[in-house]
C-alpha cells in the first residue's frame, strides 16, 4: 500500500478510537452511551441474543457491521476497532521479534464457534474475549474502590497491550473472536455466492472435524458452567449481583466483563469479582459490595441496568429496579448494638428507604432488635450505616431460591 | 482471673464516691438557705382544706399557695439541661433557683443510667460539643472511676452515675444556686397577660410557689410550658429502663466497648456459619451492655415498648414489667458458660423516657434541615453526628415558645420534629440547649427583655466565652 492509501485509514481509525472513548467514558450526558459501543460487535450481538432468547434494538448496529464485514474482509478490524488501533500502534512501537504465532491455526473463529454453540445452551462461554468490552473495561477504573478492582478492570487490555508489545499482532490476527467471527461471515457469504453461481467450493474454511469439536466443546462447557453456577448459588451466601441480573447459572456466561455497570454506578458498590466468590467461571463478573462510608443502591438510580450490552443485566425501569430483589438484609443479634443493649442505635431503621427495617420490641425476650420485613430489596442502605466493626450487624445476603 | 465484685462491694464503692453528695442531699440543698420558711401572705390560713367529694366529683378548693421563694431565673428540672442552664445563668451573676423532682441531680444521665455520652463528634470524629458539658467531663476526668473513653472518637465516653451525681452536688453546693430537691414542678404561674411568672411545686412541704422573672422548663416533659398554655406536639416512643450488671466483663468484654472502633476487636461473635437466620430471637449470647468506669460493671440499655410518658398507668406498668424483665434477662445471661457470676447491680431509679412533649417554638427544627446541614444565624450550638444524620446546628428559636412569654425550653422537650428531637434528646445535646437557655435567661434579666427579644449576637458571644462550640 502506498503512503497516501494508508493515511485516510489511520484517520478513520483515530476518529473511531476517539469516538469510542467518548462513548465509554462517558462524556456524553447520556448514561446508556457505553452500551451502544459494545453493541457494534456482531459477535456479542449474536451470542447474547441466542443466550438471552431476545434481541435488542442495538442489534441493528451489529447487523450493519456484520453485513459490511461479510463483503469486505476484516473491514471492522482495519477501520473501526479501537482495540485494533491501539494494538496496531503498540505493535509498531513494540519488539516484534518473533512471529511464531503465525503458525497457529486461526483460533479466533473456533473461539467464536465455541461461544456461539455455548450460547445456544444459554451460556456464551467465551464472549468476554470480545475486543470491544476488553477496550471499555478499564474506563471503569474511576469507580474502583480498591486496588484489586483497578487491576481487574484493566487486566484484559493490559494483557493484550503487553502481549502485543512483545509478540506483535498475534491477538488481532489469530485469537480475537470478533475477527474470527468476521472471517466466518466473509467465508460464508463467499460460499453462498459460489453456491449460487453454481461453482463448486474451492476453499476450505473450517474443517468439519474442528468445527464439530468446537461446537460440542462449547455446548459441554456451557452446560457444565450452568450446573456449577446453579450449584454455587445454592451453596454460596454472599454473592450479590447488580439489579436486573439473570439467574446465577447463566449470569457469568452472559456477562462480557465490559464493566459498564461498574462504571455506571454512582455509589461505587459494583465491583468485578476476583473469582473468590463465584469461582473461575465468575472471574471478573460484577458483584455488589456494601461498604462503610460508601453509598448503597440508590432508589433514584437504575443506571447499571441500562448499560449492559448483553442482557446479563435486564434493563429495568426505575420503578421496577426499586422492586428488584438484590438480596435480603439479615440481622445478627449477636453483634447488633441494640440487641446487646450496648447503645441507643437505630441507624438501620432510619436509613432504610423502603420502610423495611424496624427496631421491634419483643415482649417475650424482653429485648429489642431490628426486624426486616418483606419490603426489603437488599439495597444495602442499612448495611452501610451499621456502626459495628469489623462485621456489621445488619448485612445483605443473597435470597436463596425457595 | 479478676476478682469477683460482690454487690455489697459495689454499693460501698458507690457510696464512697457519692459520700459528699449524700451529706449534701438534705432538702433544700443550698448555700443560700435564707428562704427556708415560706412567706406568709395576708389572709392565708395555716390549715389546709382537703379536696372534697361532691357527688361523683372531687373538688379541690380554691386556695392561696404559699410562696417558697422569689428568684430571677427559675430552672425547673435538674437533669443535664437544667444543671447546665442553672450553672451558666448563675455565672452571669443573676439569682438562680434550681428545682429537681428526684433526690439527686443529673436526671437521666445519673438516675436514668444513660451513661454513654453521645453524640459528641461530627462525621470526621471532631468533637463539636464543648461548653459546660465539657467542664463536667473534665471534672470526671480527674476522678478515679469517673469516666472512660474520653477523646477516643468515634468511641464515645461513658461516665459513672455516682461520680456524676457527686460532681453536680459538689458544683451546686459551691455555686450559690438556690436548690430544692425532691420537689416536683406541677404548674405554671401565669399573670393576667398570660406571661409566666413562676411555677408551683409539690414536695413534703406541700404545695408551694416559686416566683421568677424567667422560667426555664428543663422538666423533659415540658410540664411547665404546657401548663402555661404554650402549644406543643405530643409524641409517644419507646420507654425503657437501663440497668447495671456486674461481673460480666470476665467473659470476653475486655477489648470491650469499641464495637464502633475500627481498631478494636469486636465484642459479640457473629453467628456460626456467617448467615444469621431470619427472625432469630435475642439471647445476648453472653454479651450484654457496655463497659462503664466501674470495673466489671456494664450498663445495659433497654429500648422498651412504646408508651405514653404522660400517662401514669403506662409509667407504672413499665416500671414494674421492666424490672421483672431485666431480672429474668440477667438470669438468662447467667446460664451462659462463664457468666455464672453475673449479677444485677441496679435498675435505674428513673424510667428511660425518651420523648413526650415537643414545643411549638419560634423555630421548629426539621429533619430536612439537619440532613441538609442547614445553617442558622441564631445558632446556639451543635449536635454531633448520630446514626445516619450528620452533625447539625441548633438555632435559638427552638428554645422559645411561639406564644407564651417569660419561659424558655431546654433539653429533650425543645421545638423540633420527632426525628430531630430523637437526637436532641441525648445527654450532651441537652447540655448544649441547657447552657444556651441559661445564658439567654440571664440576658433577659440583665437587659430586661423577653426571651424572644434576646440579643442573639450577645448570647453567642457569651456562649463563646463559656467555651461553647458554635462552628
Amino acid at each position: 500500500m502506498t503512503l497516501l492509501g494508508r493515511v485516510p485509514r489511520r484517520l478513520i481509525q483515530l476518529t473511531c478510537f476517539l469516538g469510542a472513548v467518548v462513548l465509554v467514558w462517558p462524556v456524553l450526558p447520556w448514561a446508556i452511551a457505553p452500551r451502544f459501543f459494545q453493541q457494534f460487535s456482531p459477535f456479542v450481538a449474536l451470542s447474547s441474543s441466542l443466550a438471552a432468547h431476545s434481541i435488542g434494538v442495538g442489534a441493528i448496529l451489529a447487523l450493519v457491521v456484520a453485513i459490511i464485514s461479510s463483503f469486505k474482509k476484516r473491514w471492522f478490524c482495519l477501520y473501526l476497532c479501537p482495540t485494533g488501533f491501539l494494538l496496531e500502534n503498540t505493535s509498531r512501537a513494540g519488539l516484534r521479534k518473533t512471529r511464531w504465532w503465525a503458525k497457529l491455526p486461526p483460533v479466533g473463529r473456533y473461539v467464536a464457534l465455541i461461544t456461539i454453540a455455548g450460547a445456544v445452551f444459554g451460556y456464551p462461554v467465551l464472549m468476554w474475549m470480545d475486543p470491544l468490552c476488553i477496550f471499555s473495561s478499564p474506563f471503569a477504573m474511576n469507580k474502583a474502590t480498591n486496588a484489586m478492582s483497578v487491576i481487574l478492570v484493566s487486566l484484559g487490555l493490559g494483557v493484550l497491550v503487553g502481549a502485543t508489545f512483545i509478540f506483535g499482532m498475534a491477538w488481532c490476527v489469530r485469537i480475537c473472536p470478533l475477527s474470527g467471527f468476521q472471517d466466518m461471515l466473509f467465508a460464508m457469504r463467499k460460499a453462498l455466492w459460489t453456491r449460487l453461481s453454481g461453482n463448486p467450493s474451492t476453499q476450505k474454511f473450517l474443517t468439519a472435524r474442528r468445527a464439530f469439536f468446537a461446537g460440542a466443546g462449547g455446548a459441554l462447557l456451557a452446560l457444565g458452567a450452568r450446573r456449577l453456577g446453579a450449584a454455587r448459588f445454592k451453596r454460596s451466601d454472599t454473592l450479590l449481583r447488580p439489579p436486573g441480573a439473570v439467574p446465577e447459572d447463566r449470569f457469568a456466561g452472559l456477562c462480557i466483563r465490559c464493566n459498564n455497570c461498574v462504571h455506571s454506578c454512582p455509589s461505587k458498590i459494583i465491583r468485578p469479582d476476583t473469582g473468590h466468590e463465584a469461582g473461575l467461571a465468575g472471574f471478573g463478573a460484577p458483584i455488589i459490595r456494601y461498604e462503610k462510608d460508601y453509598k448503597y443502591c440508590l432508589e433514584t438510580c437504575n443506571d447499571c441496568t441500562q448499560v449492559c450490552p448483553t442482557g446479563a443485566l435486564t434493563p429495568l425501569s426505575l420503578e421496577r429496579k426499586n422492586k428488584y430483589i438484590i438480596g435480603v438484609a439479615l440481622v445478627d443479634n449477636n453483634v447488633c448494638l441494640t440487641a446487646l443493649g450496648k447503645k441507643e442505635c437505630d441507624a438501620c431503621e432510619h436509613a432504610c428507604p423502603y420502610d423495611a427495617v424496624h427496631i421491634t420490641w419483643d415482649e417475650d425476650t424482653y429485648n429489642a432488635y431490628p426486624v426486616v420485613n418483606d419490603k426489603c430489596i437488599g439495597c444495602g442502605a442499612c448495611e452501610v450505616v451499621c456502626p459495628t466493626t469489623p462485621i456489621r450487624a445488619i448485612r445483605v445476603w443473597t435470597q436463596k431460591p425457595a | 482471673m479478676p476478682k469477683d465484685l460482690t454487690r455489697r462491694e459495689l454499693m460501698s464503692r458507690s457510696l464512697a464516691a457519692g459520700g459528699l453528695f449524700a451529706a449534701g442531699s438534705l432538702m433544700p440543698v443550698s448555700s443560700t438557705l435564707a428562704q427556708q420558711t415560706p412567706e406568709r401572705l395576708p389572709g392565708q390560713t395555716e390549715h389546709k382544706v382537703p379536696a372534697s367529694l361532691e357527688g361523683d366529683r372531687v373538688v379541690q378548693p380554691r386556695r392561696d399557695v404559699p410562696v417558697l421563694h422569689k428568684t430571677s431565673v427559675l430552672v425547673v428540672g435538674g437533669g443535664p439541661a437544667g444543671t447546665s442552664a442553672a450553672f451558666s445563668a448563675k455565672r452571669m451573676g443573676v439569682d438562680v433557683t434550681l428545682v429537681e423532682r428526684y433526690g439527686y441531680l443529673g436526671g437521666l444521665a445519673t438516675g436514668g443510667l444513660v451513661l454513654g455520652i453521645f453524640p459528641l463528634y461530627d462525621r470526621s470524629n471532631k468533637q463539636v460539643i464543648y461548653g459546660i458539658g465539657e467542664e463536667f467531663m473534665k471534672k470526671l476526668d480527674v476522678m478515679k472511676y469517673g469516666i472512660i473513653d474520653r477523646n477516643k472518637a468515634p468511641t464515645y465516653p461513658t461516665i459513672d452515675a455516682e461520680a456524676f451525681k457527686f460532681v453536680l452536688a459538689d458544683m451546686v453546693l459551691d455555686s450559690g444556686i438556690t436548690t430544692y430537691l425532691d420537689c416536683w414542678g406541677v404548674d405554671a404561674i401565669v399573670d393576667s397577660k398570660g406571661a409566666v411568672r413562676g411555677a408551683v411545686f409539690e414536695s413534703k412541704s406541700g404545695r408551694q410557689a416559686i416566683l421568677a422573672d424567667i422560667v426555664i422548663d428543663c422538666s423533659g416533659d415540658g410540664d411547665i410550658y404546657a401548663a402555661a398554655g404554650a402549644a406543643f406536639e405530643k409524641v409517644t416512643t419507646n420507654i425503657g429502663l437501663i440497668s447495671r450488671i456486674g461481673n460480666i466483663d470476665e467473659v470476653d468484654m475486655a477489648p470491650g466497648r469499641g464495637s464502633e472502633d475500627p481498631g478494636k476487636a469486636m465484642v459479640g461473635k457473629p453467628s456460626d456459619g456467617g448467615r444469621p437466620s431470619k427472625g432469630r430471637v435475642n439471647d445476648f449470647n453472653g454479651h450484654a451492655g457496655n463497659s462503664t468506669p466501674a470495673p466489671h460493671v456494664n450498663w445495659l440499655n433497654m429500648r422498651g415498648p412504646v408508651g405514653d410518658a404522660l400517662n401514669v398507668a403506662d409509667l407504672t406498668e413499665l416500671e414494674l414489667k421492666h424490672r421483672r424483665g431485666t431480672w429474668s434477662n440477667v438470669e438468662k445471661l447467667r446460664e451462659k458458660p462463664g457468666n455464672e457470676q453475673v449479677y444485677l447491680a441496679e435498675t435505674a431509679p428513673q424510667l428511660g423516657v425518651r420523648l413526650s412533649r415537643l414545643l411549638d417554638g419560634c423555630k421548629k427544627l426539621t429533619n430536612q434541615e439537619i440532613r441538609n446541614g442547614a445553617k442558622f444565624k441564631d445558632v446556639i450550638g451543635y449536635s454531633g453526628a448520630y446514626a445516619n444524620a450528620p452533625e447539625f446546628q441548633i438555632p435559638y428559636g427552638t428554645l422559645v415558645p411561639a406564644k407564651v412569654e417569660n419561659v424558655l425550653a431546654a433539653g429533650r422537650c425543645i421545638s423540633a420534629e420527632f426525628e430531630v428531637a430523637d437526637i436532641t434528646r441525648l445527654i450532651p445535646v441537652c447540655w448544649v440547649t441547657g447552657q444556651a437557655a441559661g445564658l439567654a435567661a440571664a440576658l433577659c434579666i440583665q437587659d430586661t427583655c423577653k426571651p424572644r427579644n434576646v440579643n442573639v449576637a450577645k448570647l453567642q458571644s457569651l456562649l463563646h466565652q463559656q467555651g461553647a462550640y458554635l462552628g
